[in-house]
Protein backbone atom coordinates (compact mmCIF):
# COMPACT_ATOMS: atom_id res chain seq x y z
CA UNK A 1 0.00 0.00 0.00
CA UNK A 2 1.88 3.26 -0.69
CA UNK A 3 0.87 6.35 1.00
CA UNK A 4 -1.40 8.02 -0.47
CA UNK A 5 -3.75 4.94 -0.54
CA UNK A 6 -2.76 4.76 3.43
CA UNK A 7 -3.74 8.20 3.64
CA UNK A 8 -6.82 7.88 2.44
CA UNK A 9 -8.16 4.60 3.91
CA UNK A 10 -6.99 5.86 6.62
CA UNK A 11 -9.33 9.18 6.98
CA UNK A 12 -11.70 7.30 5.54
CA UNK A 13 -11.92 4.84 8.12
CA UNK A 14 -12.17 7.42 11.05
CA UNK A 15 -14.84 9.40 9.42
CA UNK A 16 -16.72 6.12 9.26
CA UNK A 17 -15.82 5.68 12.95
CA UNK A 18 -16.42 9.01 14.15
CA UNK A 19 -19.88 9.48 12.16
CA UNK A 20 -20.95 5.84 13.64
CA UNK A 21 -19.83 7.23 17.01
CA UNK A 22 -22.69 9.89 16.11
CA UNK A 23 -25.30 7.19 16.22
CA UNK A 24 -24.00 4.43 18.39
CA UNK A 25 -22.09 6.01 20.91
CA UNK A 26 -23.05 5.43 24.73
CA UNK A 27 -24.36 8.36 26.29
CA UNK A 28 -23.53 7.63 29.49
CA UNK A 29 -21.00 9.49 31.29
CA UNK A 30 -17.65 8.52 31.28
CA UNK A 31 -15.19 6.92 34.19
CA UNK A 32 -14.20 10.82 35.32
CA UNK A 33 -17.84 12.17 35.16
CA UNK A 34 -19.06 9.43 36.65
CA UNK A 35 -17.15 9.29 39.82
CA UNK A 36 -18.04 13.16 40.22
CA UNK A 37 -21.68 11.71 40.05
CA UNK A 38 -21.04 9.44 43.21
CA UNK A 39 -18.91 12.36 44.83
CA UNK A 40 -21.92 14.64 44.74
CA UNK A 41 -24.05 11.95 46.26
CA UNK A 42 -26.06 11.29 42.73
CA UNK A 43 -24.84 7.69 42.11
CA UNK A 44 -23.69 5.01 43.47
CA UNK A 45 -20.28 3.27 43.04
CA UNK A 46 -22.19 0.20 40.93
CA UNK A 47 -25.41 1.29 40.80
CA UNK A 48 -26.53 2.95 37.41
CA UNK A 49 -26.71 6.46 36.72
CA UNK A 50 -29.87 7.92 37.11
CA UNK A 51 -31.77 9.39 33.95
CA UNK A 52 -31.61 13.17 35.63
CA UNK A 53 -28.58 12.71 37.16
CA UNK A 54 -25.94 16.45 36.03
CA UNK A 55 -22.84 17.31 37.21
CA UNK A 56 -22.81 20.73 38.90
CA UNK A 57 -19.47 22.50 38.24
CA UNK A 58 -18.53 25.08 40.57
CA UNK A 59 -17.00 27.70 38.28
CA UNK A 60 -16.38 30.47 41.10
CA UNK A 61 -13.27 31.58 40.16
CA UNK A 62 -12.25 29.25 37.99
CA UNK A 63 -11.81 29.96 33.85
CA UNK A 64 -14.88 29.63 31.95
CA UNK A 65 -14.45 29.12 27.99
CA UNK A 66 -17.62 28.49 25.97
CA UNK A 67 -16.54 26.30 22.39
CA UNK A 68 -17.75 26.68 19.38
CA UNK A 69 -19.37 23.17 19.03
CA UNK A 70 -20.05 22.07 22.84
CA UNK A 71 -20.58 18.29 23.18
CA UNK A 72 -19.74 17.95 19.43
CA UNK A 73 -22.85 19.08 17.97
CA UNK A 74 -24.15 22.30 16.67
CA UNK A 75 -26.93 22.62 19.06
CA UNK A 76 -30.72 20.52 19.40
CA UNK A 77 -31.49 22.35 15.81
CA UNK A 78 -29.41 20.62 13.76
CA UNK A 79 -29.31 17.54 15.96
CA UNK A 80 -27.53 14.11 14.62
CA UNK A 81 -26.03 16.07 11.32
CA UNK A 82 -24.73 18.56 13.49
CA UNK A 83 -23.09 15.89 15.43
CA UNK A 84 -21.90 14.13 12.23
CA UNK A 85 -20.56 17.82 10.84
CA UNK A 86 -18.64 18.65 14.08
CA UNK A 87 -17.13 15.04 14.23
CA UNK A 88 -16.39 15.26 10.60
CA UNK A 89 -14.49 19.07 11.14
CA UNK A 90 -12.56 17.33 14.18
CA UNK A 91 -11.31 14.72 12.66
CA UNK A 92 -10.17 16.62 9.40
CA UNK A 93 -8.74 19.04 11.48
CA UNK A 94 -6.95 16.54 14.17
CA UNK A 95 -5.63 15.43 10.34
CA UNK A 96 -4.49 18.54 9.07
CA UNK A 97 -2.77 20.46 11.91
CA UNK A 98 -0.70 17.14 12.30
CA UNK A 99 0.41 17.11 8.54
CA UNK A 100 0.80 20.68 8.66
CA UNK A 101 3.22 20.75 11.82
CA UNK A 102 5.39 17.73 10.77
CA UNK A 103 5.64 18.88 7.43
CA UNK A 104 7.24 21.71 8.62
CA UNK A 105 9.11 20.07 10.99
CA UNK A 106 10.82 17.75 7.79
CA UNK A 107 10.74 20.86 5.80
CA UNK A 108 12.98 22.96 8.82
CA UNK A 109 15.44 19.23 8.96
CA UNK A 110 15.84 19.16 5.27
CA UNK A 111 17.18 22.55 5.41
CA UNK A 112 19.10 22.55 8.42
CA UNK A 113 20.43 19.35 6.88
CA UNK A 114 21.29 21.15 3.27
CA UNK A 115 23.00 23.70 5.51
CA UNK A 116 25.33 22.02 7.31
CA UNK A 117 26.13 19.68 4.25
CA UNK A 118 27.51 22.67 2.19
CA UNK B 1 -10.97 11.55 31.70
CA UNK B 2 -10.80 14.83 29.65
CA UNK B 3 -10.59 17.15 33.05
CA UNK B 4 -13.53 20.22 32.77
CA UNK B 5 -12.05 23.65 33.57
CA UNK B 6 -14.37 23.68 36.21
CA UNK B 7 -12.69 20.72 38.17
CA UNK B 8 -9.25 22.46 38.54
CA UNK B 9 -8.13 25.99 40.30
CA UNK B 10 -6.36 28.30 37.63
CA UNK B 11 -3.46 28.30 39.72
CA UNK B 12 -2.90 24.50 39.73
CA UNK B 13 -4.00 24.18 36.13
CA UNK B 14 -1.33 26.43 35.52
CA UNK B 15 1.40 24.29 37.42
CA UNK B 16 -0.08 21.61 34.95
CA UNK B 17 0.63 23.71 31.75
CA UNK B 18 4.34 24.56 32.94
CA UNK B 19 5.42 21.18 32.99
CA UNK B 20 3.09 19.81 30.16
CA UNK B 21 5.08 22.86 28.01
CA UNK B 22 8.26 21.14 29.17
CA UNK B 23 7.03 17.69 27.49
CA UNK B 24 5.55 19.54 24.56
CA UNK B 25 8.61 20.79 23.92
CA UNK B 26 10.49 17.43 24.27
CA UNK B 27 8.13 15.89 21.83
CA UNK B 28 8.85 18.51 19.55
CA UNK B 29 12.18 18.01 19.04
CA UNK B 30 11.54 14.15 18.94
CA UNK B 31 9.29 15.20 15.99
CA UNK B 32 12.31 17.21 14.59
CA UNK B 33 14.79 14.45 14.79
CA UNK B 34 12.78 11.74 14.00
CA UNK B 35 10.12 12.69 11.65
CA UNK B 36 10.43 11.85 7.79
CA UNK B 37 8.65 12.37 4.98
CA UNK B 38 7.87 8.65 5.16
CA UNK B 39 6.08 9.04 8.60
CA UNK B 40 3.95 11.66 8.03
CA UNK B 41 0.74 9.70 6.67
CA UNK B 42 0.88 7.28 9.63
CA UNK B 43 1.19 10.09 12.46
CA UNK B 44 -1.52 11.67 10.76
CA UNK B 45 -3.89 9.08 10.10
CA UNK B 46 -3.19 7.73 13.68
CA UNK B 47 -3.86 11.09 14.76
CA UNK B 48 -7.54 11.44 13.33
CA UNK B 49 -7.98 7.52 14.21
CA UNK B 50 -7.54 8.79 17.59
CA UNK B 51 -9.51 11.49 17.18
CA UNK B 52 -12.92 9.17 15.64
CA UNK B 53 -12.23 6.55 18.46
CA UNK B 54 -12.14 9.17 21.35
CA UNK B 55 -15.74 9.89 20.64
CA UNK B 56 -17.36 6.34 20.48
CA UNK B 57 -18.03 5.86 24.07
CA UNK B 58 -18.54 2.21 24.69
CA UNK B 59 -20.94 0.89 27.96
CA UNK B 60 -18.69 -0.45 30.71
CA UNK B 61 -21.76 -1.16 32.88
CA UNK B 62 -22.04 0.59 36.06
CA UNK B 63 -23.79 3.48 33.87
CA UNK B 64 -20.63 4.34 32.67
CA UNK B 65 -19.07 4.53 29.35
CA UNK B 66 -15.10 5.01 28.01
CA UNK B 67 -13.75 5.14 25.10
CA UNK B 68 -9.78 4.86 23.47
CA UNK B 69 -7.48 7.21 24.89
CA UNK B 70 -4.95 6.25 22.63
CA UNK B 71 -2.06 7.09 23.74
CA UNK B 72 -0.37 3.33 23.79
CA UNK B 73 -1.48 3.00 20.64
CA UNK B 74 0.76 6.20 19.10
CA UNK B 75 3.87 5.52 21.53
CA UNK B 76 3.77 1.91 20.29
CA UNK B 77 3.22 2.20 16.47
CA UNK B 78 5.64 5.22 16.28
CA UNK B 79 8.05 4.05 18.95
CA UNK B 80 8.32 6.73 21.02
CA UNK B 81 6.14 7.97 24.03
CA UNK B 82 7.10 11.34 22.81
CA UNK B 83 4.85 10.72 19.77
CA UNK B 84 1.95 10.37 21.84
CA UNK B 85 2.63 13.49 23.52
CA UNK B 86 2.98 15.21 20.38
CA UNK B 87 -0.31 13.79 18.58
CA UNK B 88 -2.49 13.37 22.09
CA UNK B 89 -1.27 17.11 22.41
CA UNK B 90 -2.84 18.08 19.06
CA UNK B 91 -5.73 16.22 19.60
CA UNK B 92 -6.60 17.06 23.07
CA UNK B 93 -6.15 21.33 21.78
CA UNK B 94 -8.93 20.22 18.87
CA UNK B 95 -10.97 18.78 21.02
CA UNK B 96 -10.84 21.96 24.04
CA UNK B 97 -10.89 24.42 22.07
CA UNK B 98 -13.30 23.26 19.04
CA UNK B 99 -15.66 21.21 20.87
CA UNK B 100 -15.38 22.32 24.95
CA UNK B 101 -13.94 18.64 25.70
CA UNK B 102 -11.77 19.08 28.23
CA UNK B 103 -11.06 22.95 29.85
CA UNK B 104 -8.37 25.61 28.51
CA UNK B 105 -6.86 25.59 32.15
CA UNK B 106 -6.82 22.22 32.80
CA UNK B 107 -5.50 20.84 29.24
CA UNK B 108 -2.01 20.96 30.42
CA UNK B 109 -3.24 18.22 33.34
CA UNK B 110 -5.20 16.41 30.06
CA UNK B 111 -1.90 16.44 28.52
CA UNK B 112 -0.24 15.07 31.26
CA UNK B 113 -2.27 12.32 32.25
CA UNK B 114 -3.44 10.75 28.62
CA UNK B 115 -0.34 11.99 26.15
CA UNK B 116 2.91 11.99 28.53
CA UNK B 117 1.73 9.58 31.64
CA UNK B 118 -0.01 7.14 29.10
CA UNK B 119 2.62 7.16 26.54
CA UNK B 120 5.73 6.52 29.30
CA UNK B 121 3.47 3.68 30.57
CA UNK B 122 2.81 2.33 26.89
CA UNK B 123 5.45 2.45 25.73
CA UNK B 124 7.87 1.20 28.40
CA UNK B 125 5.93 -1.60 29.45
CA UNK B 126 4.85 -2.38 25.88
CA UNK B 127 8.57 -2.78 25.94
CA UNK B 128 9.09 -5.17 28.99
CA UNK B 129 5.90 -7.14 27.86
CA UNK B 130 7.45 -7.65 24.63
CA UNK B 131 11.03 -9.07 25.96
CA UNK B 132 8.77 -11.10 28.44
CA UNK B 133 6.30 -12.91 26.25
CA UNK B 134 7.57 -11.78 22.62
CA UNK B 135 4.08 -11.85 21.64
CA UNK B 136 2.89 -8.12 20.22
CA UNK B 137 -1.20 -8.97 20.78
CA UNK B 138 -0.50 -9.94 24.70
CA UNK B 139 2.24 -7.03 24.89
CA UNK B 140 -0.12 -4.35 23.35
CA UNK B 141 -2.97 -5.32 25.24
CA UNK B 142 -1.55 -5.28 29.13
CA UNK B 143 0.68 -1.99 27.74
CA UNK B 144 -2.62 -0.19 26.66
CA UNK B 145 -5.00 -1.42 29.92
CA UNK B 146 -2.32 -0.20 31.87
CA UNK B 147 -1.65 3.61 29.92
CA UNK B 148 -5.64 3.78 30.82
CA UNK B 149 -5.89 3.25 34.08
CA UNK B 150 -2.37 4.49 35.81
CA UNK B 151 -3.28 8.24 34.37
CA UNK B 152 -6.72 7.51 35.61
CA UNK B 153 -4.94 6.83 38.94
CA UNK B 154 -3.07 10.36 38.62
CA UNK B 155 -6.22 12.11 37.51
CA UNK B 156 -7.89 10.94 40.54
CA UNK B 157 -4.93 12.65 42.76
CA UNK B 158 -4.83 15.43 40.87
CA UNK B 159 -8.60 15.83 41.39
CA UNK B 160 -8.03 15.23 45.68
CA UNK B 161 -5.22 18.48 45.30
CA UNK B 162 -7.84 20.43 43.39
CA UNK B 163 -10.11 19.59 46.26
CA UNK B 164 -12.98 18.03 43.66
CA UNK B 165 -13.21 14.22 45.09
CA UNK B 166 -12.20 12.85 48.33
CA UNK B 167 -8.76 11.17 47.75
CA UNK B 168 -10.01 7.52 48.67
CA UNK B 169 -13.51 7.69 46.62
CA UNK B 170 -12.12 9.12 43.54
CA UNK B 171 -8.84 6.42 43.66
CA UNK B 172 -11.50 4.12 43.83
CA UNK B 173 -13.93 4.87 41.24
CA UNK B 174 -11.59 6.27 38.90
CA UNK B 175 -9.89 3.04 39.49
CA UNK B 176 -12.63 0.33 38.92
CA UNK B 177 -14.23 2.56 35.85
CA UNK B 178 -10.81 2.67 34.04
CA UNK B 179 -10.05 -0.87 35.14
CA UNK B 180 -13.18 -1.36 32.47
CA UNK B 181 -12.56 1.07 30.07
CA UNK B 182 -9.05 -0.38 29.65
CA UNK B 183 -10.36 -3.52 28.45
CA UNK B 184 -11.37 -1.36 25.75
CA UNK B 185 -8.65 0.40 25.48
CA UNK B 186 -6.10 -2.72 24.92
CA UNK B 187 -8.66 -5.01 22.27
CA UNK B 188 -8.88 -1.25 20.16
CA UNK B 189 -4.94 -0.74 20.54
CA UNK B 190 -4.37 -4.18 19.13
CA UNK B 191 -6.89 -4.15 16.53
CA UNK B 192 -5.48 -0.83 15.53
CA UNK B 193 -1.95 -2.29 15.77
CA UNK B 194 -3.07 -5.28 13.50
CA UNK B 195 -4.25 -3.02 10.67
CA UNK B 196 -1.56 -0.78 10.23
CA UNK B 197 1.21 -3.57 10.23
CA UNK B 198 -1.12 -5.42 7.70
CA UNK B 199 -0.89 -1.92 5.88
CA UNK B 200 2.33 -0.92 5.88
CA UNK B 201 4.75 -2.61 8.32
CA UNK B 202 7.45 -1.02 6.34
CA UNK B 203 6.72 2.28 8.75
CA UNK B 204 5.94 0.61 11.62
CA UNK B 205 9.06 1.25 13.81
CA UNK B 206 8.59 -0.93 17.60
CA UNK B 207 11.70 -0.11 18.22
CA UNK B 208 12.09 -3.31 20.17
CA UNK B 209 15.52 -5.68 18.51
CA UNK B 210 13.72 -8.82 17.71
CA UNK B 211 15.56 -11.89 17.79
CA UNK B 212 16.25 -11.83 13.82
CA UNK B 213 15.69 -15.55 12.86
CA UNK B 214 12.76 -15.81 13.93
CA UNK B 215 10.98 -12.59 12.70
CA UNK B 216 8.26 -10.88 14.62
CA UNK B 217 4.92 -12.63 14.88
CA UNK B 218 2.10 -10.30 14.45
Amino acid sequence: MDNKTFLIAGIIIALLIGVVAVFMASGDPDGLESTSLIVQGQKTLTGGTPANAEIHEDTTGKFAYQSPMPDYSLGERFGPLGGVIGIVVGVLLAFVIVIGISKVLVTKKKAKEAQTNQ
Amino acid sequence: MHIPDAFIPIWQGAIYWIIALVFIALALRWARNEMSEEKIPLIAVVAAGIFALQSFNLPVSMGTSGHLVGGALAAIILGSPFAAIFILTLVLIVQGVLFGDGGITTMGANIINMGVIGGFVGFYSFKGLMAATGNVNIAAFIAAWLACVIPALACAVEMYFAGTFPLNEGLVAMGLYHALIGVIEGFVTVVAIRLIVAARPDIVDFKIEFPAAKGVDV
